[in-house]
């Protein structure tokens, strides 16, 4: 192979070997439909509009810090369970959002599930959502687990993904881990699931996660992708 | 005769020793560190212009812009990962050293254009390879999605740290062709030649 010839395997190896993968789960379960605003703002990333979209339903959604609309600040993070950067970004950044913009009460964190990264993101978000419907704080517990533990979920089916959180939840909290499995299989977590899917695309999260969508006053300040320095925020957030 | 791999121990001396004598000229080693530079960036903001955007024109503090910008790179904030961001260092790196070889052998000995096609497609494989392609790397899933092949991300094992490698080889092997034409020629008065 000449240097001509291996310039242009290189160029063309990432589209013409991907064009023949199968479509991703977003493709699958008709969640990619935008896929293109990644590719820096094509929504034009300020625009305020299409970024509220990321508060709709928000009263329904998981909270930390002053309710919605109190605080100066508010965070809406679209994060998936078995996303690194994700994992990343709780690790590192949400202890440090916690502290100091959360319990000081400048600013409301807001979570929502947005599964588009890996297969077993999807059981996951809908175990997330039938545990936030009995209790909270098993919420955050669940969340801190599945983000901790990632590798030992990375690649299962949705049935082990269950019978793993079940088996958190039974050792972890005092919910019936039994009911809320089931619950996460039916219909109102699913939708719940959706409600966010539908909100984080509508604001222009793509399939970018973590995704989040800052505000001041309740004025939609900018949109960050990945997992972004505590510095990053409080710098946008000025609060 | 059509340039070839770098398979020997002598062809890795070449390029060593005309990398080596290029940058001892003190243009191009400015030329290299600015062009690395420019890359990099390019690298990291890429992956979040609308925050870059804000960063620029949002009613901020000029501590709070720069904050927003600085912490866009590796190490500085937590965009990235230890892996991708020392990928991301590399490929800026050699991105930078690439450029300062094309521009001396423009400037010297006089380049064809595909010569400096090597530059191009790792500048273009170092933006793709940013940041955690599984997790929605911006650029790449942008350009994906064009083909409808988003899903193929997550089945890449690096989580998409290969286009990163992938950036670094074409960029070593364009310096070594770089070097290769330059053999048996003088950089600031020193012959480049080391045996075939």
């Amino acid at each position: 192979m000449n240097r001509r010839q291996f310039l242009r395997v290189a160029a063309l190896s990432a589209l013409a070997g991907c064009s023949n993968a199968s479509p991703g789960r977003g493709g699958s379960d008709g969640t990619d439909g935008d896929g293109t605003d990644g590719a820096g703002g094509s929504d034009g990333g300020n625009s305020g509009p299409t970024a509220d979209a990321a508060k709709r339903d928000l009263a329904a959604q998981p909270t930390l810090g002053p309710p919605v609309g109190e605080a100066s600040g508010l965070i809406v993070a679209f994060e998936d369970p078995s996303c690194t950067r994700c994992r990343a970004f709780d690790q590192t950044v949400f202890p440090k959002i916690r502290s100091n913009l959360v319990e000081t009460g400048r600013a409301t964190f807001a979570f929502r599930g947005y599964p588009v990264v890996y297969e077993w993101g999807d059981p996951a978000s809908h175990a997330l959502e039938a545990t936030y419907a009995r209790d909270a704080d098993a919420f955050w517990a669940l969340v801190g687990h599945y983000f901790d533990n990632q590798g030992s979920f990375r690649g299962k089916p949705a049935e082990d993904v269950y019978a793993q959180t079940q088996s958190f939840l039974s050792s972890d909290t005092d919910l019936d881990a039994a009911a809320v499995v089931s619950e996460a299989r039916g219909d109102a977590a699913a939708s719940a699931v959706q409600t966010d899917l539908d909100a984080g695309m509508a604001a222009g999260a793509g399939r970018t996660t973590p995704h989040l969508f800052l505000f001041r006053d309740g004025e939609f300040q900018t949109k960050a992708a990945g997992s972004v320095s505590y510095e990053t925020i409080e710098a946008v957030l000025q609060v | 005769m059509s340039p070839r791999l770098p398979t020997r121990r002598a062809d890795w001396r070449l390029l060593a020793r005309t990398v080596r004598l290029v940058l001892s000229i003190p243009v191009y080693a400015v030329l290299s560190v600015v062009a690395a530079v420019l890359a990099l960036s390019v690298f990291v903001f890429s992956q979040n212009i609308p925050l870059v955007s804000f960063a620029l024109t949002g009613s901020i503090p000029l501590d709070a812009r720069l904050t927003i910008l600085l912490e866009r790179y590796p190490f500085l904030g937590t965009d990235f990962g230890t892996l991708t961001g020392l990928a991301l260092l590399a490929v800026a790196g050699l991105t930078g050293v690439d450029i300062a070889m094309v521009t001396y052998h423009v400037r010297e000995h006089g380049l064809s254009v595909e010569q400096g096609g090597g530059s191009a497609v790792g500048v273009v494989l170092g933006v793709l390879g940013a940041g955690c392609a599984a997790c929605g790397s911006a650029i790449l899933v942008g350009v994906l999605s064009l083909v409808g092949a988003t899903g193929l991300l997550t089945a890449l094992p690096l989580e998409g740290l290969e286009f990163s490698l992938l950036a670094a080889v074409v960029l070593v092997l364009s310096l070594y062709w770089l070097a290769d034409g330059m053999r048996g020629g003088r950089i600031n008065g020193c012959p480049v030649d080391i045996g075939r």
